[in-house]
């Protein structure tokens, strides 16, 4: 009885380790603190990888508890695609940043921060409203 | 002791500081003393802070007393209006502290508006706290009671604010669900930033300057007010799965060493300095404390269901 408890707090801290460095990635995309070299958020990278290892695994756990729900339910579906939609989108995120000094960001990258932060928003609406569903 | 006699303790904190923190505020208005005025807003801020287990533990402790003789419900339920209204007053203007304790790090001092705002504030705060005080000095002694009690008019339980907000929490099918969704949203968005600033202060892209993370900050009180506000409304919304609940106390507890946290973390002087000295150990200490608070938080936020009878 104490397993399911504790895989889903570490399914929120996950997730929050995950969206949150994004969102700060995000915000310096969009113009926060322009003058910090990109180079400098080198950190979020590790840390959306622990944070996308320690939801994975937890959610494998979670989806098990409801799979025959969860499988044909179209709430889930969407949050899948919207986690791996956000996941795609820090693939070129990620060599932007790892891709030298630079300073000025790319129309393109501009872009994908505001697609980055909706979608991640999505992901975690519609997965806390699985709870309801 | 019990929350009941921790509500008796805590109450005296937005009461008593506010009005002290008000006149250090006016002291230094009329003295034009920077130091006295950041001083002032510290203070609040850390009332505002405070102000928060002083209301939880006064709806635990009308629990615990009403099942006793001579509890009268409408004393509480004025009582309980008026202390939300000195509640959210005391939030907000605990928020324009901070704002100024923010801008003072910045500029060297906060914009001209924000300490007469937060006079304003307070001083309509403790008028309210003060009427919020006598009705709950009311509940247990009759004593006190004016002969035309507002107690004694027998107004409609259904008029009341904290009635209306439970009525709106249980009978709306999408309200509870969206504001859950809304707390895990500002949830994300601290972590983000409190994240970001303490892997700073440990050791993280040594090359970007302290004052940088620190503009960080305003993003992660976005996230905390709108956390504050759906959990304020889960609290009156359903009060009984959080009273008698052991995470939830865990959470608020947490909650304190966070705030305390994060004042620090918007008034550090150190790392501001002109040849920009790393933090310190003790910074560090404080980055790591930060940390485990705020996983505190989340850990006894995520266990009320399970815990506690929350869903």
């Amino acid at each position: 009885m104490w397993a399911f408890p504790a895989v889903l707090t570490l399914h929120t801290a996950g997730m929050a380790v995950l969206v949150g460095a994004s969102w700060v990635l995000d915000l310096r995309l969009l113009g926060l603190n322009r003058h910090v070299p990109l180079s400098s958020f080198r950190w979020v990278f590790p840390a959306v990888a622990i944070g996308l290892i320690v939801n994975l695994s937890t959610g494998i756990v979670l989806f098990m508890k409801n799979a025959t729900t969860w499988g044909t339910s179209i709430p889930f579906l969407v949050k899948m695609t919207l986690v791996i939609a956000s996941v795609a989108m820090l693939v070129p995120l990620r060599s932007l940043v790892l891709g030298g000094e630079a300073r000025e960001v790319p129309d393109s990258a501009r872009g994908l921060a505001i697609a980055s932060i909706l979608a991640w928003a999505g992901a975690v609406t519609v997965g806390r409203l699985l709870a309801y569903v | 002791m019990n929350v009941a006699h921790l509500h008796l303790l805590l109450n005296h904190v937005p009461t008593v500081g506010s009005v002290v923190a008000l006149g250090l505020l006016l002291l230094a208005l009329v003295r034009r003393d920077e130091g006295l005025k950041h001083a002032g807003l510290e203070v609040l801020f850390a009332i505002a802070v405070l102000t928060l287990p002083v209301y939880v533990s006064g709806v635990a402790a009308y629990r615990e007393l009403r099942e006793q003789p001579g509890m009268s419900e409408l004393a509480v339920l004025l009582h309980q209006d008026a202390a939300l209204a000195g509640f959210a007053l005391t939030e907000l203007a605990g928020f324009v502290a901070w704002v100024g304790l923010w801008q003072t790090r910045r500029r060297g001092r906060a914009a001209p508006g924000i300490v007469p705002v937060v006079v304003v504030l307070l001083t309509v705060s403790v008028a309210v706290m003060a009427r919020a005080a006598t009705l709950g000095g009311e509940i247990r002694h009759p004593e006190i009671r004016a002969a035309a009690s507002s107690a004694a008019v027998a107004p409609d339980p259904d008029q009341f604010v904290v009635t209306a907000i439970s009525t709106v929490a249980v009978y709306s099918t999408w309200l509870w669900p969206a504001a859950e969704a809304v707390h895990f949203l500002g949830l994300a968005l601290v972590f983000g930033v409190l994240l970001a600033v303490n892997l700073r202060i440990l050791g993280v892209a040594k090359q970007v300057a302290f004052a940088d993370v620190h503009r960080l900050l305003p993003w992660g009180m976005l996230g905390f007010g709108a956390n504050l506000i759906t959990g304020m409304f889960f609290f009156i919304g359903q009060p009984g799965q959080y009273v008698g609940s052991s995470p939830f106390y865990l959470k608020i507890a947490f909650l304190m060493i966070a705030g305390g946290n994060f004042l620090y973390l918007t008034v550090l002087k150190r790392p501001w300095a002109a040849d920009r000295p790393e933090p310190g150990l003790a910074d560090k200490a404080m980055a790591v404390v930060s940390i485990v608070a705020w996983l505190g938080v989340l850990y006894g936020g995520r266990m009320l269901p399970f815990l506690g009878q929350a869903f």
